[in-house]
């Protein structure tokens, strides 16, 4: 019986491990800059982004392949764009590659996902969208905010 | 067994040819000012997406649509022909009836009565509101059947690991993928595709898209200048695709 609780509590322990790696609220630090470093906010709160992602990634897929909704916020290149990291050399680094933003948390907690086996896992090709209204303004001001962080990245080079 | 594809399709559009076919019949007129979607909204089927295409004036050895598919979708093979994908393919045909030749740029048809998705066990292989037959690559298991049941040869299968995707079109190995009139163009308010454009770029204009609720559409107007014809309408697909100068 004393051995049984014992390993429940272990297995209890276990069970909730995952949420002592959701670091809620401390800034992840990766190899390279992106985009989402220079942000203050995730497209949801960061507490409902660390927990619910897939949620939002799930929804976007079928409205948008199903029905053709084409919104921004939680479209899936869209948060390649924001999260993707550069190195110094301005090249980005693939955002499922080891120490990047798609990978550390998805080891540390065994999740597996194959959607970068067709999914481009650099910004690549043609952007979609160029056209400035006031919806987007704040994405173009990220953008260029970006483009300034790539070509002065020389700057952050000191910072490990 | 020698595995011949581009005899088997000649032979299948030859065949298809001397098929009688009816005369493209234009379907009832809904005016629409012609304005791009906003971007949260869905697709409806006031919109349907069509193409027609001129093989008068499809021009020999030209490969503008092909190369401008190509890039657009990211569809770089591995150089081998015979399992490539290929969204959009040229075909040299020879009517038996007076040994004229012709090429012909087949793809998707966008059938209203799609048989790819009568086959797909689960329920990938889909026709969007709008017209626009595609396959969902999140649910599509690779099986293949709709590959089989397209009496036009239209999809392809990614055998591949792939690396070199473009943002805008995701696709890897054990999925079918076919022509999907650029979606992804369309929905961000482009009215045209890419093949379309590129065949308008050479000075071409063999390729007609546009939407048939829309009067002013380009297909719309290539489909009053010439009868347009639909390729094996035995087989009453009700392609959107359809042919004029075959
Ligand atoms: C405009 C840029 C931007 C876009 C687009 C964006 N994010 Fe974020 N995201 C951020 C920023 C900035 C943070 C960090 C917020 C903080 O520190 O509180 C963040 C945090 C996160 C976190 C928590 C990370 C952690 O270490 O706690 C996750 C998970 C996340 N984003 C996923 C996504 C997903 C999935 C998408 C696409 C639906 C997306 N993000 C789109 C900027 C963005
Ligand atoms: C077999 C290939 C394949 C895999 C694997 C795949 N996708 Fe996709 N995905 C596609 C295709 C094709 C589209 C349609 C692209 C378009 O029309 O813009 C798409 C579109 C999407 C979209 C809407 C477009 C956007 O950028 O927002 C989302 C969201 C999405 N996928 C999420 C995912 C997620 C999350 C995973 C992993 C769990 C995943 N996909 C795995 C092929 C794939
Ligand atoms: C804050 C850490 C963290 C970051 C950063 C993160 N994830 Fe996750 N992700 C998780 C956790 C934890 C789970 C498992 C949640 C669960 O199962 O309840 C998960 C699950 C998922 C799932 C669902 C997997 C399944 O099996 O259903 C997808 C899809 C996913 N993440 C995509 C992404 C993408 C794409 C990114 C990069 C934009 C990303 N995640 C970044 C922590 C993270």
């Amino acid at each position: 019986m004393h051995q049984l609780a014992i390993r429940l509590l272990l297995s209890i322990l276990i069970l909730v491990t995952p949420n002592v790696f959701s670091h809620d609220g401390i800034n992840h630090s990766l190899i390279g800059k992106s985009k989402a470093d220079s942000q203050e906010q995730c497209v949801e709160p960061t507490e409902i982004m660390q927990k619910e992602h897939f949620v939002f990634l799930y929804h976007q897929r079928d409205k948008t392949v199903i029905k053709g909704v084409r919104t921004k916020n939680h479209s899936f290149a869209n948060c390649i764009d924001c999260h993707v990291s550069y190195d110094e050399k301005g090249k980005a680094i693939p955002i499922n590659s080891e120490g990047q933003f798609c990978q550390t948390c998805h080891v540390q907690t065994a999740v597996n996902i194959d959607c970068f086996s067709c999914h481009a896992s650099v910004p690549r090709g043609r952007k979609s969208v160029a056209k400035i209204t006031l919806e987007n303004e704040h994405n173009f001001h990220i953008t260029k905010l970006t483009n300034e962080i790539i070509n002065h990245v020389g700057d952050y080079s000191g910072e490990k | 067994m020698k595995n011949k594809p581009t005899t088997s399709r000649r032979d299948f559009i030859v065949k298809s040819l001397t098929a009688i076919s009816a005369v493209y019949f234009i379907p009832d007129i809904i005016t629409k000012a012609e304005s791009a979607k906003p971007l949260a909204q869905e697709v409806t089927s006031d919109t349907k997406w069509a193409m027609s295409i001129d093989v008068d004036k499809c021009a020999k050895g030209c490969t503008a649509c092909v190369d401008a598919c190509v890039e657009e979708n990211g569809l770089y093979g591995f150089d081998r022909p015979e399992t490539d994908s290929q969204w959009i393919r040229k075909l040299t045909i020879k009517n038996i009836k007076d040994d004229k030749i012709k090429v012909v740029p087949m793809l998707c048809q966008h059938c209203e009565n799609p048989p790819c998705c009568d086959v797909c066990p689960t329920g990938a292989s889909f026709r969007r509101v709008d017209g626009i037959v595609m396959v969902n690559q999140h649910t599509c298991i690779g099986c293949r059947y709709c590959m089989m049941a397209c009496p036009f040869k239209a999809r392809s299968f990614v055998h591949e690991n792939l690396t070199e995707q473009v943002t805008n079109a995701p696709r890897g190995k054990g999925c079918v993928e076919s022509c999907n009139f650029c979606a992804n163009r369309i929905d961000h308010g482009i009215s045209t595709t890419a093949c379309e454009e590129a065949c308008m770029k050479e000075g071409h204009n063999a390729i007609s898209f546009g939407d048939l609720s829309d009067t002013k559409s380009r297909v719309n107007s290539a489909l009053k200048k010439k009868d347009n014809r639909r390729l094996r309408s035995d087989l009453s697909l009700k392609q959107r695709v359809t042919y004029s100068g075959i």
